[in-house]
């Protein structure tokens, strides 16, 4: 379950990016966070994430209160949250592989386990090929590709993804929707950040649309309808 | 949990190896400092040994007055054995103090010849209880020797004593204050060297920490690597020091003379390395830890 309570964050240089958010999302859920660019959905992200504070409200996820002022277990959060950000690069000295088991090292897994995971995540996002490769030598859509496979190699509880299509092809862009749609069948939540109306119109998911940082409360539809 | 610190010491490797060149700096660096410190330690230990063989070597001889009567001498060494401190008297008298110096200026004895022994003064040689070797209770012992009215002086390497005393307090006094001198130049050198490495890994920190990665299982690997570079600059000191005490022993042993040959020039001990090793890994780290402190916040 994610809660978030009259939220709001204005950041250091006075840009307002969210105002008073509520919303409560139930585990198992997927729901997409519309708007445009500037409407505050990569913040929100990255306050579930812990990456930003909010100037003011209150976060809950999964019983944890992230904005305690004496919640240190941020770590224990972020190994339940696949993240998939723009912001969240890969390592340029590393492999695919490389990229991909350090997710899964980071927690302490044991190394078969680690071969076993990285190697089917890797089928799962068409780059089984490529794990010896450096990302440097990849072209931004498979970059993308290592970047969701890292996300999600660890089969989080819960799946933040920011942009996760942006900048992949119709089929990858297809194939990486069936992935995550994979994960939400055995019971993850998903929360998508997107600009992608024709992406979010394929799918009868909740939409939480944001505009200058506040929650619109209404439906994708009217959404369209107003600004056609 | 073994492959989880199989990684922790690959990842405290893979950041040695990518630094080398910092790294190596640290292990010198670390590796010379502990060496002054090393050497007067080892100055030190072989002062107090010294000193320790030395006063097993001190006694005291109290000339007697030359008109002192022979029938008088027993009741002199009663009173004397029975002062505190007082192991053993033995008597010595012109004749006994002749033949001593005819011995020992052996084939040169000829330069006695017409000398009388008798102008010679006799003399008791007084051995003491080891815990009155001290240079204060001997001092006291003395006072009360030359209250015996037949006693004319009594000698005893009192400024010798007290030379050595006064250095062997020096050596362990400089070696405390350069000790901490140095200890704190290795910390601050092995905190700015993970400073470094700190630096050179900050993606790779900022990506593991995004993945939930614990903050010990990111600052792990980085008191490993302070614990490594304080072993083996240690290793390099105590190798250093083995090498000049060799050289050394060489060319000092011939020069002492007398009984000092035969008094041994002393090396650390195994458990002292041991200390030395285990201090270099402490150091290591305290250094690591407080650049963790200040650059892994």
């Amino acid at each position: 379950m994610i809660q978030m309570f009259h939220v709001s964050k204005t950041y250091p240089n006075k840009i307002t990016a969210l105002t008073d958010i509520n919303l409560e999302i139930p585990p198992g859920d997927f729901v997409f966070l519309s708007g445009p660019s500037g409407s505050g959905k990569s913040t929100l992200l990255k306050i579930l994430f812990g990456i930003e504070k909010p100037t003011s409200g209150e976060v809950i996820i999964h019983g944890m209160r992230i904005t305690h002022p004496r919640f240190k277990k941020i770590y224990q959060l972020r190994r339940m949250i696949g993240f998939i950000s723009p912001d969240f690069r890969l390592l340029r000295d590393r492999t695919v592989w490389e990229n991909v088991a350090l997710a899964l090292e980071v927690v302490g897994c044991p190394p078969q386990e680690i071969k076993r995971k990285v190697g089917e995540i890797l089928s799962r996002v068409g780059l089984q090929e490529r794990g010896r490769d450096s990302v440097l030598s990849l072209s931004a859509g498979e970059q993308q590709r290592v970047i969701i496979a890292r996300a999600l190699v660890n089969q989080p509880l819960l799946i933040l993804a920011d942009e996760p299509t942006g900048i992949l092809d119709t089929r990858m862009k297809e194939e990486v929707m069936g992935l995550l749609l994979d994960f939400h069948q055995n019971g993850t939540t998903i929360l998508l950040a997107t600009r992608d109306r024709d992406l979010i119109q394929k799918f009868p998911y909740q939409v939480i649309p944001l505009q200058e940082g506040r929650r619109m409360d209404e439906k994708i539809e009217e959404g369209v309808k107003e600004e056609g | 949990m073994i492959h989880l610190f199989r990684y922790t010491l690959f990842r405290a490797f893979r950041n040695m190896k990518g630094n080398l060149f910092p790294n190596l700096t640290a292990i010198g660096i670390i590796g010379i400092s502990l060496l002054l410190v090393s050497i007067f330690s080892l100055i030190a230990l072989n002062f107090s040994y010294f000193l320790k063989r030395w006063e097993e070597k001190i006694g005291l001889i109290a000339y007697l007055k030359r008109e002192t009567p022979v029938n008088e001498v027993e009741a002199i060494l009663n009173r004397i054995r029975e002062l505190p401190g007082v192991e053993s008297v033995k008597y010595v008298s012109p004749f006994d103090a002749m033949a001593f110096l005819e011995d020992r200026l052996g084939e040169q004895r000829s330069v006695l010849d017409g000398i009388q022994p008798k102008v010679l003064p006799p003399s008791v040689e007084i051995d003491l209880k080891r815990e009155y070797r001290t240079s204060p209770q001997m001092k006291e012992l003395i006072s009360k020797m030359k209250k015996i009215p037949q006693i004319e002086e009594v000698q005893y390497g009192q400024e010798w004593v007290e030379t050595f005393s006064g250095l062997n307090h020096f050596m362990h006094l400089t070696q405390w204050i350069l000790g901490g001198l140095l200890f704190a130049a290795m910390i601050f050198i092995i905190s700015n060297t993970l400073q470094l490495t700190i630096s050179s890994r900050k993606d790779e920190i900022e990506v593991m920490k995004m993945m939930g990665a614990s903050p010990a299982f990111i600052r792990i690997p980085f008191y490993i690597e302070g614990l490594i570079q304080g072993l083996l600059g240690a290793g390099v000191s105590v190798l250093l020091l083995y090498l000049l005490y060799e050289i050394l022993l060489r060319r000092l042993t011939p020069l002492l003379k007398g009984w000092m040959s035969a008094v041994p020039i002393l090396f650390f001990s195994g458990e002292t390395i041991v200390t030395i090793l285990a201090g270099g890994m402490v150091l290591g780290l305290f250094g690591s830890f407080i650049a963790s402190m200040r650059f892994l916040r």
